[in-house]
């Protein structure tokens, strides 16, 4: 069964909302890009980043991930401040097959001819993070009391 | 591979080097076991576009071009290896170690299983689109280009001099695609290389370089004047097709004048790739007898570094066959020493902007290394060799675009260079 809620989904397949994606290289250093409609999902649950530059800092992190067997994390931002962090495994790496054609023939439509389509990572989503700030904060709130400022108890409710 | 007894398994090597991917340790493997596949596999492949049957073409027939088999990918978009005498055409008997992998269709998909156990997922990849069509006169278009997962392939010129005058590399088994044409283009040949590129092309999303395969032939007025001149010829073809906008386009060829290097630069050549095979000079003497006698290392060396000044650094690859090096009774006895030999060869082209690639020596029959009886290198060293060679690239940012996973597929040191493409400089 997919860890993706229905919300999560919807987010992860509307073009339109901020989605950033976060992977690390083979020397342990960060890289956290904007995404936005370069990350779907499909049907099964899989989330696919359409990656259009073959030399790309993320595309060498992406292949340390798959080889390695290392996490990526996804987040996501709707435009009601809501916000979900995904962790998922890189699964594949796809120039050739049918869906990849599909991708490149749409991503031509949308931007036209001279457009690249470097491959498709497919990223098996594991667990997912409601990250939405009051979530959070009445998260912490409750679990963490001790690291709360007194001050704020004063706040009237 | 157990040739000596007391190699390190797959599984051993797995967790004795893990900065080394593991799929690529997996590659290495089904290129020296080979990988039968079953019938249930070939059906799905056929379901999958993956496999093209010439018209003519029997239902058991392997005879050249009638059946091609597109092959498979591993997760990772890298080929996988071994697959060569499985289903497709059987250009020559490679000699195999230890049991053949299997690929197998299980709960629906296609899997690589050693034995019972599975390995890896393996994806078919399509045959062109444009095989099964025919020029206009009439020359079945999977004759005349070859398209692999990435790469649109030509065989320019199918003669080996060396071949011909016992001066053959001495891993060399390819005598039967060498040695039997001995043909220059026409125009009419220039015309289907130019009708079959074009509709390749229709393919969207497929293509990304061209890649020309050019036997040796030291003949002519200056070196090589013949291979250069056919070379020339079918470039000047693709470049119809791309009016005046540059497409990428590297050789296989041999070391030519730096004059002729600015020839093959205006007619679109866009790397090349003089492959020297030994680093070691006196092994290369002996080794490469045809390419020692025309006209020596320092020649081949040369050549890869003013190729640099033509067309700009990692646009250079001069190979090494690894394991050649450590053939009996001249080569090395001691890996170390051959390691240090191949480093040495690698970083000093890497200082002067040529990139290297490592050929794994496989014993190909009909070579002079198959009736020998040479080994194979280990696994564990062909591991050493590559991660070493890899290393040396990374710490001169040196790329390999031309002859990477995507553009060739058969290196795996050059398989590596996926993970720092980003700080290659040019
Ligand atoms: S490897 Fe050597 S013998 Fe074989 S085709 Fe190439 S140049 Fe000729």
């Amino acid at each position: 069964m997919s860890v993706l809620s229905p919300e999560v989904k919807a987010l992860l397949k509307d073009p339109d909302v901020f989605k950033v994606l976060a992977t690390v290289d083979d020397k342990g250093h960060p890289h956290v890009v904007f995404k936005n409609h370069k990350i779907d999902l499909l049907d099964d649950g899989t989330i696919v980043y359409a990656e259009v530059i073959e030399s790309s800092h993320t595309n060498s992190n992406l292949i340390h991930s798959l080889w390695f067997d290392k996490h990526v994390a996804i987040t996501v931002k709707g435009r009601d401040g809501t916000s979900y962090q995904i962790k998922g495994k890189v699964e594949r790496y796809d120039f050739v097959s049918n869906l990849f054609r599909e991708y490149y023939r749409k991503l031509r439509a949308r931007k036209g001819p001279d457009s690249e389509l470097s491959g498709l990572w497919y990223i098996r989503p594991e667990s997912v993070k409601d990250e939405t700030p009051s979530v959070r904060r009445a998260e912490e709130d409750t679990k963490h009391p001790f690291f709360r400022h007194l001050d704020r108890e004063l706040v009237a409710a | 591979m157990g040739q000596a007894g007391n190699d390190l398994s797959v599984k051993e090597l797995i967790v004795k080097y893990p900065d080394y991917p593991r799929i690529t340790i997996i590659k290495l493997d089904t290129a020296y076991r080979g990988v039968q596949v079953t019938a249930a596999a070939v059906a799905q492949a056929e379901q999958d576009g993956a496999i093209f049957r010439a018209p003519e073409a029997k239902e058991d027939d392997k005879g050249e071009g009638e059946l091609v088999f597109g092959g498979a990918q591993f997760r990772d978009g890298s080929i996988v290896r071994g697959l060569e005498d499985s289903i497709s055409v059987k250009k020559y008997h490679l000699q195999r170690i230890g049991n053949p992998y299997t690929l197998d269709i299980v709960d629906g998909k296609a899997w690589l299983l050693d034995g019972e156990k599975k390995v890896e997922p393996v994806f078919f990849t399509p045959v062109p689109q444009f095989y099964g069509k025919t020029t206009s006169r009439g020359i079945p278009m999977n004759k005349v280009v070859r398209g692999s997962s990435n790469v649109l392939g030509i065989n320019v010129y199918n003669y080996c001099y060396f071949w011909k005058h016992k001066l053959a590399c001495q891993y060399c088994g390819s005598v039967q695609n060498f040695t039997t044409k001995n043909e220059t283009h026409t125009e009419a040949s220039l015309q289907d290389i130019y009708e079959t590129v074009n509709e390749a092309l229709k393919e969207q999303g497929r293509w990304t370089s061209f890649a020309f395969i050019v036997g040796s032939d030291p003949q002519g007025e200056r070196p090589y004047d013949r291979e250069v001149e056919e070379i020339i010829k079918v470039s000047r073809t693709l470049q119809r097709v791309f009016g005046k906008r540059p497409f990428p386009l590297r050789l296989i060829s041999s070391a030519v004048p730096q004059d002729q290097l600015l020839r093959y630069r205006d007619a679109g050549v866009t790397a090349i790739e003089p492959h020297l095979e030994v680093w070691d000079k006196q092994l290369f003497n002996i080794i490469c007898p045809g390419k020692a006698k025309f006209f020596g290392w320092d020649y081949w060396v040369n050549n890869a570094i003013a190729g640099v000044e033509v067309f700009g650094r990692g646009n250079v690859c001069s190979q090494f066959v690894c394991g050649a090096e450590l053939s009996q009774p001249h080569g090395f006895k001691d890996e170390e020493a051959a390691l240090r030999s191949n480093f040495e060869g690698a970083a000093f082209f890497a200082r002067h902007g040529v990139t290297t690639s490592a050929n794994i020596l496989r014993l190909a029959q009909g070579s002079l290394f198959y009736a020998q009886k040479q080994k194979h290198p280990s696994l564990e060293y062909v591991i050493r060799l590559t991660k070493g060679l890899h290393d040396i690239r990374r710490q001169y940012h040196l790329g390999v675009d031309c002859n990477d996973f995507k553009r060739c597929g058969i290196h795996p040191d050059t398989d590596l260079a996926r993970l720092f493409n980003h700080e290659v400089e040019v």
